[in-house]
């Protein structure tokens, strides 16, 4: 059996919130967790594109997981939310200080584009209003070949009823078309009351129209394919991967002085000498 | 011989300030379920809820509920849970949210994972505690139920004890 996860806390400014909410995951289970930073670009201004918090920052020793020994795992994400094509910058330097990239796109055309052609993780479904188009075949079959998955939050539905409508019958609609593959359940938790067990989450997906399996793969393995398709994505065919190490160096340099900046071979010389 | 056959739910009530778990009932519990049935499944739920469902125990100390349901549907009603938000009990509302840990066929097999669960517990209380004598406390009270696991009668203690140390 995979390990849960819940891929979408939101981020708050607020520290103590935040930390409550990660603890309160580890409390119920989760051995993954992502925080996830909501952009939304709008056309008459530019705006920045939030940086992740250091981890480090929030809290000096992460939680242990519940039935587990090992600490939990916290990653960041963010996600776009597309009105219109060049919303989505697929070369942005940015995007590469977070672990997860998502796309909650707007309309029937973007949400082909992001099927499709963007080089991305995971497609939010908007679960607060009413969808504005149906689900088609090809482009779900498109993002099911490519290994991007589809995200159904539930927070919304357990805050207010007209949400909960919303987000069965999205939710319903999208598992008639990609029945049931790839779809993850996170939270979009803002407190920590809004986050509920990976058992009830499991079962919560029976009124989602997932069935028994594919509900209970949506917040474990299929979840852990996503972080995967997330590290493959920077790297060369899942194989090389490369790091600025310039953030590491002055730590070494600090300790031997002249030593770590000579190779080897050079080291070696300057001791015979 | 064929006997009614019911599905266990072992529900934790997590609530942010767990001095509140006090005022806790089982018929406040039972209502809250009630009624989010209710407001999920509408009058055909209402009406599955009203068959065989109790609360059969409520320990107010950790937080933990034993709920039956009707085998037949308890996936049904189950699924109404997690969109239970307060419990009203003596009116105050208290904001809490059930989170299931284990569905058994009998209550037996939800008490023996219970104990499991407890013992776990006071595990992870261990590194957490603050004075030097709640620490003595905990590793005792983990010693205790080392010693005597599946013993029915030591199980009351040991959740006794584990009250003692979250107050």
């Amino acid at each position: 059996m995979s390990v849960f996860m819940d891929l979408n806390l939101s981020f708050c400014a607020d520290k103590s919130r935040l930390r409550s909410l990660i603890e309160t995951a580890a409390h119920l289970g989760f051995s993954t967790v992502a925080v996830n930073y909501t952009f939304e670009p709008t056309a008459k201004k530019k705006q920045e594109i939030p940086a992740p918090m250091p981890i480090t920052d929030l809290m000096d020793q992460l939680p242990v997981v519940q039935g587990r020994s090992r600490p939990i795992r916290v990653l960041n994400r963010l996600t776009v939310v597309m009105s219109d094509s060049s919303h989505f910058r697929p070369t942005a330097p940015e995007y590469r200080r977070f672990d997860l990239l998502a796309v909650q796109p707007t309309s029937e055309k973007l949400f082909h584009v992001a099927c499709m052609t963007l080089d991305i993780d995971i497609i939010c479904i908007t679960v607060t209003e009413k969808l504005p188009f149906f689900f088609k075949r090809a482009p779900i079959n498109g993002a099911v070949e490519r290994g991007v998955m589809f995200e159904v939050s539930y927070a919304a539905a357990i805050r207010d009823a007209t949400m909960r409508r919303y987000t069965i019958a999205n939710a319903t609609s999208l598992m008639e078309t990609c029945k049931g593959k790839n779809v993850i359940l996170s939270s979009a938790a803002e407190k920590p009351l809004e986050l509920r067990g990976p058992y009830d989450i499991t079962n919560l997906g029976l009124l989602f129209g997932l069935s028994d399996g594919d509900s209970k793969e949506a917040v474990s393995s299929t979840c852990r394919s996503a972080v995967l398709h997330a590290e493959t994505r920077w790297t060369a065919s899942g194989i090389i991967r490369t790091t600025k190490t310039c953030s590491v160096t002055p730590i070494q340099q600090e300790a031997p002085p002249e030593e770590s900046d000579a190779p080897a071979a050079k080291k070696a010389k300057l001791e015979d000498e | 011989m064929v006997r009614v056959k019911s599905r266990y739910l072992l529900c934790e009530i997590n609530v942010p300030d767990r001095s509140r778990l006090f005022l806790l009932d089982d018929r406040a519990v039972a209502a809250a379920v009630k009624a989010a049935v209710a407001r999920m499944h509408g009058d055909y739920g209402a009406a599955l809820c009203s068959i065989r469902f109790s609360v059969k125990y409520l320990n107010a100390h950790t937080g933990i509920v034993f709920l039956r349901f009707p085998k037949k549907c308890y996936r049904l009603l189950w699924s109404a849970l997690p969109f239970i938000t307060c419990i009203e009990t003596r009116g105050q509302k208290i904001e809490c949210f059930l989170n299931c840990l284990h569905v058994g066929g009998t209550i037996r097999t939800c008490q023996k994972f219970l104990v499991k669960y407890n013992t776990q517990q006071l595990h992870r209380m261990l590194p957490k505690c603050k004075s030097e004598e709640e620490r003595s406390q905990v590793r005792e009270a983990i010693l205790k139920c080392c010693l005597t696991r599946g013993n029915k009668q030591e199980f009351g203690e040991e959740s006794d004890s584990e009250d003692d140390e979250e107050q």
